[in-house]
């Protein structure tokens, strides 16, 4: 493999890695609930 | 807690100016659609078909969409956040600001000063302005949003973040020019790279303009309307994330089989196919979202718009990838297959989207009741006639077309000329300016049912106390 | 985390943003416009053709008609040659457009006489009947500004010399329309190696064919007349009332045009619908 295979290898890899965090944090039993009180708070306002 | 004072009286100017801009838009739609069939409905030098189809898209894109985002987005934030606006004052210069320039944008155009860049026609001097008006509303809508007193923020104050500053990148890189004078610049870029430039602004002014601010509208405004949360806070921000992320490599689908160098074209197209998943993340969110509440589609006329207008998308979401694979490109682009997709987005996501939020923030600044349901419902199908006749009857044609101008005889000649093939064309045209018409007619429609709330509405405690910004 | 902090959720999705845009829009910088793309015999536009682009931009000409031929074998065949980026160096802004309610005019110069768009700029319709193209007649009345252009010239870093300016005073705004429309696409020689040899015998296959005959006249009522003339009188074009030529030379001449007389190639019309145009010529019938 020459470098530009493996620097192309590696950036998709390390955004795959960026995706999977997100999802992790987003989804983790520490989140899950919290992610999800902006949708009931923001219904009452008026 | 203390209860905060909004500002209410900043977002009814809006929704009035932008409903105004709107009929510009449609009205300049419907006569330029009838200068597609009958070119003698031409006036020069200023009233002709090249220089009032800039009038009509920008009228619709900045006129119309970004003063219903800006209108919304003044009423949302403040809700969301739970405090009074940043600054009332940047928030009224921002409005004269708006008008001067969109009027100014409109009266350049006719007179013939334009860059010739699809959604950025206009020459520098009005570039500065844009540049100004997005700065004014950033800053007020970011301070806002910094003094906020909810601690969690929704969904819908991400995307105008995203919005925020995907337009300022776009709109600032492509902007780029060397001024002869006052009235006329040349690109800093040149052929190729100018086009590769134009197109990752133009399909990301699709993004950041046409895609994201409704997305916020409708987040917040389906459970404001229904009553229930959305389905799921999480889903939308894994959607939100991917959004924004892989849009910004999809502008060279617009350029396929041109010069620009293949690698660029490959990557829009791979990207453009995963786009459907974040887009449809959003699609999903809003139809789970109705789980046990589908009957109010009947009963609920904000409903039916943003139901619909999130149908749209998701069509429009899957058209769009199918446009960006190459063999398809080979045969649509260029041809009339390409503005019925594009209608199908503005009249029926953004537009519809837009008729929603309105019709939901009438009553709330007005403090009355809507005058008229029924006109609403009216409204509704005039919409939804106009812009079906309008689009189906461009997708036959384009399809009609492409199959004409790539038809070969045996012996490797073409089978028909090109003005046999354009001369098929005005059926359809016809059965689009009618269907345009009947969308005007719908937006006058609403206009009226506006303008008889403001003055003969029902007035409710409740909403009176909305609109004096004291709930 | 982000969620709670709006600058942190600003700063990154700055950075999701700038990702895409780093690959697509700005490393293209590096390959496109360089010294590998460039074509030797791509010249800067003179003085009255960067003005006519100008005007060409100030109508919106770019809502109707694109620029660019793809390299689809139907649109190299309907426009010539597909377009190569290094046709392209000197265009500020591009004008590829994106649709295509017009045909493409990417290689329109040469392809007419300069006679044949005055006309038609003038009034489309009475030379293409079902056009929807606007008159621009009105274009002959306005004179041009040779101290603007010349400004143009030094902004744009485009050689000039001083009888090209002076030559701008007694133009007018269709002049420069027509002389920017006559450079498209024909810096590269791409007219003379499109030239199909003809080779082999030519027989036409239709001698003594009413119906060919019929079909011959629809067809020159389509393509020729605008410039022969409704009953073969002329105009543009020559009289072809009585042509006393062999079939077979006849035939050459509509496949492949006279290169630097104005007569258009037709080749693409397909070798029936040629024998057909000759068969015509040859009836001597001109109504
Ligand atoms: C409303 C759309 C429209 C606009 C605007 C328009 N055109 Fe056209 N143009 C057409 C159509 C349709 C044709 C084909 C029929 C014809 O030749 O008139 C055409 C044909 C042409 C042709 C002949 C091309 C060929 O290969 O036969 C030229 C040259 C041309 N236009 C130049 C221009 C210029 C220059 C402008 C701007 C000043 C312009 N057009 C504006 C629609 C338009
Ligand atoms: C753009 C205008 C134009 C169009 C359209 C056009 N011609 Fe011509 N044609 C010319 C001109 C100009 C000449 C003279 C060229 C020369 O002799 O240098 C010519 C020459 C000819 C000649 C040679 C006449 C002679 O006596 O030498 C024939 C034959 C001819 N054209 C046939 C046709 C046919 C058939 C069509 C339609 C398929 C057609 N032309 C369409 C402009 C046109
Ligand atoms: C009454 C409704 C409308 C009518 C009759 C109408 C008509 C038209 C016509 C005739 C064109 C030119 C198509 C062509 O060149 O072939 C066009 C283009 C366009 N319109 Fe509309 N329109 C309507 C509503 C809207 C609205 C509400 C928006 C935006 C919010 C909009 C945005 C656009 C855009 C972006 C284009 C450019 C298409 C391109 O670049 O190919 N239109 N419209
Ligand atoms: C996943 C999402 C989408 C993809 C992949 C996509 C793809 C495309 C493609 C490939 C084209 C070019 C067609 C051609 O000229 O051949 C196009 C044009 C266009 N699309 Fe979409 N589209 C998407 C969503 C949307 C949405 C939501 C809107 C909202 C209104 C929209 C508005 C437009 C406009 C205005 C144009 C015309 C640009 C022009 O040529 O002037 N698109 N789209």
């Amino acid at each position: 493999m020459d470098l530009g295979s493996i620097l192309y290898l590696g950036v998709t890899f390390g955004l795959f890695v960026i995706f999977a965090a997100i999802v992790i944090r987003t989804y983790s039993r520490k989140n899950r609930d919290k992610n999800e009180t902006a949708k009931y708070r923001m219904l009452d306002d008026d | 807690m203390e209860k905060p004072q909004y500002n209410t009286d900043i977002v009814k100017s809006f929704v009035h100016w932008s409903v105004l801009w709107g009929l510009v838009a449609v009205l300049v739609g419907v006569i330029v659609s009838i200068q597609m069939t009958n070119p003698e409905m031409n006036f020069p030098p200023y009233l002709t078909f090249g220089r009032l189809r800039p009038i009509h898209t920008n009228a619709g894109i900045f006129g119309w969409g970004v003063g219903v985002i800006f209108a919304t987005f003044f009423y949302i934030v403040q809700r969301l956040c739970k405090v009074r606006l940043w600054s009332d004052k940047l928030a009224k210069f921002q409005l004269y600001f708006f008008n001067t320039t969109i009027t100014a944008s409109a009266v350049t155009l006719i007179l013939g000063f334009t860059t010739s860049k699809e959604y950025h026609e206009m020459e520098w001097p009005i570039d500065l302005m844009i540049i100004i008006l997005w700065v004014t509303f950033a800053i007020n809508i970011i301070m806002t949003i910094i003094k906020r007193k909810e601690e969690q923020m929704y969904i819908s104050l991400w995307y105008m973040l995203a919005a925020i500053v995907g337009v300022a990148i776009l709109f600032l890189v492509n902007s780029a020019a060397v001024p002869v004078s006052f009235f006329k610049s040349y690109s800093a870029f040149a052929g190729t790279n100018d086009a590769n430039v134009q197109w990752w602004f133009g399909h990301n002014a699709v993004a950041m303009v046409l895609t994201a601010p409704p997305l916020a509208m409708f987040y917040y405004f389906l459970p404001k309307s229904t009553g229930v949360p959305i389905y799921s806070h999480k889903i939308s921000i894994i959607s939100f994330w991917s959004l924004i992320f892989m849009y910004l490599w999809t502008g060279a689908h617009h350029l396929l089989w041109t010069p620009v160098p293949d690698w660029i074209q490959t990557l829009a197209m791979a990207f453009s196919i995963m786009l459907i998943a974040p887009s449809w993340g959003s699609v999903i969110n809003g139809y789970l979202s109705m789980k046990g509440q589908w009957h109010q589609m009947r009963e609920n006329y904000l409903v039916k718009f943003l139901i619909l207008g999130i149908t749209f998308y998701g069509l429009q979401t899957l058209q769009g990838p199918m446009q960006s694979i190459r063999s398809f490109s080979a045969f649509i682009h260029f041809t009339d297959w390409v503005p019925a997709h594009i209608h199908m987005g503005t009249m029926g996501w953004v537009s519809m989207v837009c008729f929603a939020s309105i019709y939901f923030l009438v009553p709330r600044i007005y403090g009355k009741e809507l005058y008229s349901i029924r006109l609403a419902n009216l409204h509704f199908w005039l919409a939804l006639t106009g812009q079906l006749l309008w689009s189906i009857s461009l997708w036959i044609a384009g399809v009609l077309q492409a199959g004409m101008w790539n038809a070969m005889n045996p012996d490797g000649s073409l089978t028909y000329t090109f003005m046999e093939t354009m001369v098929e064309m005005y059926p359809y045209w016809w059965v689009r300016t009618i269907g345009g018409t009947l969308f005007m007619l719908g937006v006058i429609v609403f206009i009226y049912n506006l303008f008889k709330t403001a003055h003969n509405g029902e007035k409710t405690a409740s909403l009176a106390a909305t609109a004096e910004g004291r709930a | 985390m982000w969620e709670k902090k709006p600058i942190l959720l600003l700063v990154l999705a700055t950075a999701a943003i700038m990702v895409g845009t780093t690959v697509t829009m700005i490393v293209p910088f590096m390959s496109v416009n360089t010294d590998a793309d460039k074509i030797a015999s791509v010249k800067p536009y003179t003085p009255i053709q960067q003005e006519g682009r100008d005007l060409y931009i100030r109508e919106g000409c770019n809502n109707c008609h694109t620029q660019t031929v793809r390299p689809l074998v139907s649109e190299v065949l309907r426009y010539g040659e597909y377009s190569k980026s290094g046709e392209f160096v000197y265009d500020r802004p591009f004008l590829w457009g994106s649709k295509r309610t017009g045909p493409d005019l990417a290689r329109v110069g040469g392809k007419y006489p300069d006679a044949w768009h005055y006309k038609h700029m003038d009034s489309p319709r009475a030379m293409i009947p079902g056009s929807n193209m606007p008159d621009y007649g009105w274009y002959k009345k306005n004179p041009l500004d040779p101290k603007m252009i010349q400004r143009k010239m030094e902004v744009l870093g485009f050689p000039y010399t001083t009888e090209q300016i002076s030559a701008l005073a007694d133009k007018n705004e269709m002049d420069a329309i027509v002389a920017y429309l006559q450079k498209l696409g024909s810096d590269i020689p791409w007219r003379k190696a499109a030239k199909t040899t003809i080779v082999g015998e030519l027989k036409n296959p239709f001698v003594g064919n009413k119906s060919a005959i019929e079909a011959g006249e629809e067809l020159f009522e389509n393509n020729c007349e605008a410039c022969h003339g409704e009953n073969l009188e002329g105009g543009i074009g020559p009289e072809l009332t009585d042509i006393d030529m062999d079939d077979s030379d006849l035939y050459q001449i509509i496949y492949n045009g006279i290169d630097d007389g104005g007569m258009p190639a037709f080749g693409s019309l397909g070798t029936n619908k040629v024998w057909q145009l000759v068969n015509f010529l040859k009836s001597g019938d001109s109504d």
